[in-house]
């Protein structure tokens, strides 16, 4: 279990990338969701100890991360946002190294590494230079290191940003195959909704709402969303678009309004920012 | 320490850059051997050895000084450093691995001019073990100083040019390929301040070049300790 225990970071005096956000990670899959700059990463950084938060701390699987930084890197595996490989060394070469930094030695570094490549269907690249892989490509190695560290607990910071469908899908096949207890941020719903049991969603550095997906979606039980440009009836309103949320009786009223009607996802979780919810 | 890391990324990142990117390798060649060609020419042959011996010196310094570009760009481009913050390994273990990366990359240089250090007469056997010594202290020396520069970076823009012309200053204005007895001592001082400069006055002094001058192992030494204390301050290890 993560505890996440008032953590805070300002990078300048007046900015807050988190204030004061207190959670529990229990599932075994939680995602992280929110806009670019809404602290998700900087959370990461601190969780697998790569930034020192400016007040808080959190505990994971029993370790503080300020006190027990060494055994809960012994303990964690994490690929940052937007990582790339080395592009003159291959797979193999740079997930060698990265699994003699966690501690293995070479020659268990290499096993682990080609038996992670084949389960990722990567073994026929191993010893390419990085820079011929294509970007799913790329990021599976990545995963890859992940797997092969056997790390019991994984952070993946947005690991399909910027990739193509065919890509992503590669990526979530390859995450799906890792036992750990893994923390990811994205800001696709439809890679939390694929990939994670437990949602948190950051805005401003805040926890706007915390849970399953189930919970977090039941607020929403019998509910649509209905959706005009300009349209004068409105929960939220994003630039010209008027969100409406309405129970499946008033579909056809709303219809006729002009509303589009929309089955309620994830994306309804974030949209609403906890607002609906709450009400 | 984690001395398996450092060896294996050394020669991964040594090794296969000279095998899969010899452009490089060609580049970093071609300021030392382009000064000792023009030194032959305008010196009529007499400061040759001068030019021989300081070859291997602005190898290793300007490789090493081009380490900023890989650490700034490991740490805010391609996030490398990152994903090493996260495990075992120390920030010392890291720089050091870096720094050794540079030294086997300089290797063929170091071998060429070795050969022509032979052929000429620079270099013996005998001084063959304090050369070396000298060039690892460099090696250190000025990757920490390329660590320092990157850590200071927010945007990995400026520096490739930054370290072009650190490269430059480095090892054109110290006594790398001219004898340093041409400088007034106080001078030879002031430029002590780019770690090439008590380098070159030693090799100058261990082939037989000039005299020796043992201050100049002091300055290498606070030099190399200096750099090395600060660059594990500024390389933004745990932000």
């Amino acid at each position: 279990m993560i505890e996440i225990l008032g953590i805070s970071k300002k990078y300048d005096r007046r900015t807050y990338a988190l204030n004061e956000i207190n959670a529990s990670l229990k599932e075994r899959v939680t995602t992280v969701i929110g806009r670019n700059g809404a602290g998700k990463t900087t959370l990461i950084r601190i969780l697998s100890t790569q930034l020192t938060p400016t007040s808080g701390t959190a505990v994971i699987e029993g370790l503080d991360i300020l006190k027990e930084t060494k055994k809960v890197r012994q303990i964690i595996s994490s690929i940052p946002q937007e990582s790339q490989l080395i592009g003159i060394l291959s797979p193999l070469e740079q997930m060698q190294l990265y699994l003699m930094a966690r501690g293995f030695s070479s020659s268990q570094a290499k096993e682990e590494s080609k038996y992670a490549l084949d389960e990722l269907e990567m073994y026929a690249y191993r010893n390419a230079p990085s820079d011929t892989l294509s970007g799913g490509m790329k990021r599976k190695v990545f995963v890859a290191m992940a797997l092969a560290s056997k790390a019991p607990i994984i952070f993946l910071d947005e690991p399909t940003t910027g990739l193509d469908p065919l890509s992503r899908i590669e990526v979530w096949s390859a995450i799906k195959r890792l036992s750990s207890k893994i923390i990811l941020t994205t800001h696709y719903m439809e890679e939390a909704q694929e990939l994670s049991n437990e949602v948190m969603v950051i805005d401003q550095g805040n926890i706007m709402t915390h849970g399953t997906i189930e919970s977090l979606l039941s607020a929403f039980n019998g509910m649509m969303r209905a959706e005009k440009l300009d349209g004068a009836e409105y929960d939220i309103k994003i630039a010209n678009v008027a969100i409406k949320y309405i129970g499946k009786e008033r579909v056809d009223e709303f219809v006729k309004k002009g509303y589009d009607i929309k089955r309620v996802n994830l994306d309804d979780i974030f949209l609403s920012r906890g607002e609906i919810l709450e009400s | 320490m984690n001395p398996k890391f450092i060896l294996y990324f050394a020669w991964y990142y040594g090794f296969y850059v000279i095998l899969r990117g010899a452009s490089y390798l060609l580049a970093s060649l071609s300021l030392p051997l382009a000064l000792l060609f023009m030194v032959t020419i305008f010196t009529h042959g007499t400061l040759i050895a001068f030019a021989i011996a300081g070859g291997p010196i602005a190898i290793v310094a300007a490789n090493s000084i081009n380490g900023a570009g890989d650490a700034a760009f490991f740490r805010i481009q391609i996030r490398i450093q990152d994903l090493f913050v996260a495990t075992s390994i120390t920030s010392q273990d890291y720089m050091f691995a870096l720094s050794m990366s540079y030294l086997v990359f300089s290797l063929p240089g170091i071998v060429l001019y070795a050969i022509l250090g032979a052929y000429f007469k620079v270099f013996s056997l005998s001084s063959l073990l304090p050369i070396v010594g000298v060039l690892v202290l460099l090696t250190l020396t000025i990757s920490n100083l390329s660590f320092i520069i990157a850590g200071l970076l927010k945007h990995i823009r400026n520096v490739w040019g930054i370290t072009a012309i650190l490269s430059i200053i480095m090892t054109v204005l110290p006594p790398t390929f001219y004898p340093y007895t041409f400088l007034p001592q106080g001078v030879i001082y002031i430029l002590s301040v780019s770690p090439v400069t008590p380098a070159a006055v030693l090799i100058q002094g261990i082939v037989g070049l000039e005299p020796m001058q043992f201050s100049m192992i002091f300055i290498l030494f606070t030099e190399t300790i200096l750099f090395t204390l600060l660059g594990r301050k500024f390389i933004r290890w745990r932000e």
